[in-house]
């Protein structure tokens, strides 16, 4: 109580410790997550330099194209493109047309038993779990047998199987939120089941719907295990020419920053823009579920 | 109506059953048989648990059989990124969870790795930064005035868990931070004006709070951890020797450079079987522990 200060001084001075405490926490934060991200970071930074430049490592130089040229240039790169973008699009979205009605009856479906859909639901679950070592010996004989190794169709097909699961798990608790109420009246007012997920349900989830696919294109995106083992050079997608880089174009840190970067960017952007959806559906199909 | 929703179902879980069930159980068929691809002149038999019995049997102790290493390196890395993962992690995501200016862009740099491929991630390290010569780690070392030892060749395992953990971090601190926004404000309020310090309002408070996500992150993690296998193949390729193999990497050398599908197939089975197993352990522990709060 033997304070001297005025009222409004005391503000002053907590409202001046507040100021200061947020700066060096601001700071701290921003420090910790460039340094996460500076691997990243250096290897976009170096992809603007030239050979020489990248051979010792340096924050400061003059930035030229002429490395991305190179690697752009580069017409092998571009099979492993297609090959990509081929299998992102055909497989995120033929795991989103099998994925989707998957969810929505598991979720609105009626079946004779009530306990049906919890439990295709766990066990669409569990297939989650099953890691890829454990499908890839008989999967790669059956290829040899019909002639699918390093065929484009038969790599997308193992996507589609593996993702499905993961469509079903996120849009689950977005179908849960839609009223059943909302599909009963429909159904009273004449909609087919197949209407009722077409017209009503789907576009109520969209959010959901666009989460799940950029997730998926993202692990289809970064795939490499089954890629890896299934192809051969027809059908090798962009991992696999990041993991034969050094073989095959030697040690050039330059070119290899610059491949890195057109490699991984798409997928880091699609994941930013995401962000917000995949948080709800991770955390909303896991912890409620 | 009732049979129409079956139509609904019944494409996806036959893809599903298709690509992952069935080879699972063929895989286990195979674990049987006496199936090598590189010897055609030796028929296809039937072979009880002799494939399981080639990698489980000690036969001259104390010398013990290389499997065993491998289970070890595979249970040792997965355990010390999970653990890393889960603790870093929550840490990280405490440091996000404040209303600071820009702290969006924060959260995006720190969930960047978890979109960037391993094989890119792999590469990255290993020249960028691991490479004694044209990385930062060589530079900073000479710099600072000792000679810089190869991390891949001489501590290959440590190597390992901090790559795995820098790539599947960033999926821990999204499920956490997700769970600490969703502690009520009220009592974030009412915390404060109690004067609860701070290792107590985390530690008590907050953790308890979260705990769901931090299973769901922990499980989820732990598949992913255990999956991982292109980071491994462009760093140390297992090596030097076997020294950084892990089960899932054993596997891929016994199908596609020893042809063997029965020896293969026997410690594809033995992963899964050990995964199951370190998930319900996993799960139990929480389970237990969150059973204190409730």
């Amino acid at each position: 109580m033997s304070d001297p200060r005025t009222i409004q001084e005391i503000q002053r001075s907590i409202r001046t410790k507040k100021a200061v405490r947020m700066t060096v926490l601001t700071i701290f934060v921003f420090t910790v997550a460039i340094l996460y991200f500076s691997p990243v970071l250096y290897m976009h930074l170096s992809a603007f330099k030239t050979e020489y430049d990248a051979v010792s490592p340096s924050l400061f130089f003059k930035p030229t194209l002429d490395t991305f040229q190179k690697v752009l240039g580069d017409e092998t790169m571009y099979g492993y493109l297609k090959n990509s973008l081929f299998q992102v699009f055909v497989g995120t979205i033929i795991s989103l047309l099998l994925g989707i009605p998957a969810a929505f009856a598991l979720t609105f479906g009626k079946f004779k038993y009530r306990t049906t859909n919890n439990k295709i639901y766990l066990w669409f679950l569990t297939t989650i779990l099953l890691p890829p070592v454990a499908v890839i010996i008989p999967l790669y004989t059956w290829f040899q047998t019909v002639n699918l190794i390093d065929n484009r169709f038969g790599l997308m097909i193992i996507y589609v199987g593996f993702h499905v699961p993961i469509v079903v798990w996120m849009l689950h608790s977005f179908f849960s939120d839609v009223p059943v109420e909302i599909l009963e009246a429909a159904e009273i007012d004449g909609c087919s089941r197949f209407q009722q997920l077409t017209l009503i349900a789907a576009p109520l989830v969209k959010t959901g719907i666009i989460a799940a696919g950029l997730l998926v294109a993202v692990f289809i995106w970064n795939e490499f295990f089954l890629a890896f083992n299934l192809t051969g050079n027809e059908a090798a997608t962009l991992p696999v020419y990041m993991a034969r880089f050094r073989e095959q174009q030697g040690m050039f840190v330059a070119q290899l920053s610059a491949a890195s970067t057109v490699v991984i960017l798409p997928a880091v952007i699609f994941g930013w823009i995401s962000q917000k959806s995949l948080v709800k559906g991770l955390t909303a199909g896991g912890v409620k579920g | 109506m009732k049979h129409k929703d079956w139509l609904f179902l019944i494409p996806g879980m036959t893809t599903v059953a298709v690509i992952t069930q069935v080879p699972f159980l063929l895989t286990l068929v195979y674990s049987t048989l006496r199936w090598n691809l590189a010897r055609p002149d030796l028929p296809v038999k039937f072979y009880g648990f002799k494939n399981y019995w080639y990698f489980l049997r000690i036969q001259d102790w104390p010398q013990i059989p290389e499997f065993y290493y491998i289970v070890w390196q595979t249970v040792l890395i997965t355990f010390c990124a999970l653990a890393l993962c889960t603790i870093v992690g929550f840490l990280l995501a405490l440091l996000l969870d404040h209303a600071i200016p820009g702290v969006n862009v924060a959260r995006t740099l720190i969930l960047g790795p978890f979109f960037v491929m391993s094989t890119a991630s792999g590469v990255i390290w290993k020249t960028t930064i691991l490479n004694t010569t044209f990385g930062w780690y060589g530079v900073i070392a000479k710099f600072l005035g000792f000679t810089p030892v190869d991390l891949i060749s001489y501590h290959p395992i440590a190597v390992i868990v901090i790559l795995f953990s820098w790539r599947w971090m960033p999926f821990f601190v999204l499920m956490m931070l997700a769970g600490l926004q969703s502690i009520p404000e009220e009592i974030v309020d009412s915390m404060e004006v109690d004067g609860t310090n701070w290792w107590n309002a985390t530690f008590s408070v907050k953790l308890p709070m979260i705990r769901k996500h931090i299973t769901v992150a922990m499980m989820l993690g732990l598949i992913f951890l255990v999956k991982e296998f292109g980071l491994i193949l462009v760093t140390t390729a297992g090596g030097p020797g076997t020294s950084s193999y892990t089960l899932p990497y054993a596997v891929y050398m016994q199908v596609f450079n020893a042809s063997n599908v029965g020896r293969a197939g026997a410690l594809a089975v033995i992963t899964v079987i050990l995964t199951l197993i370190g998930i319900n352990i996993l799960y139990q522990t929480i389970q237990k522990r969150s059973a204190i709060y409730e």
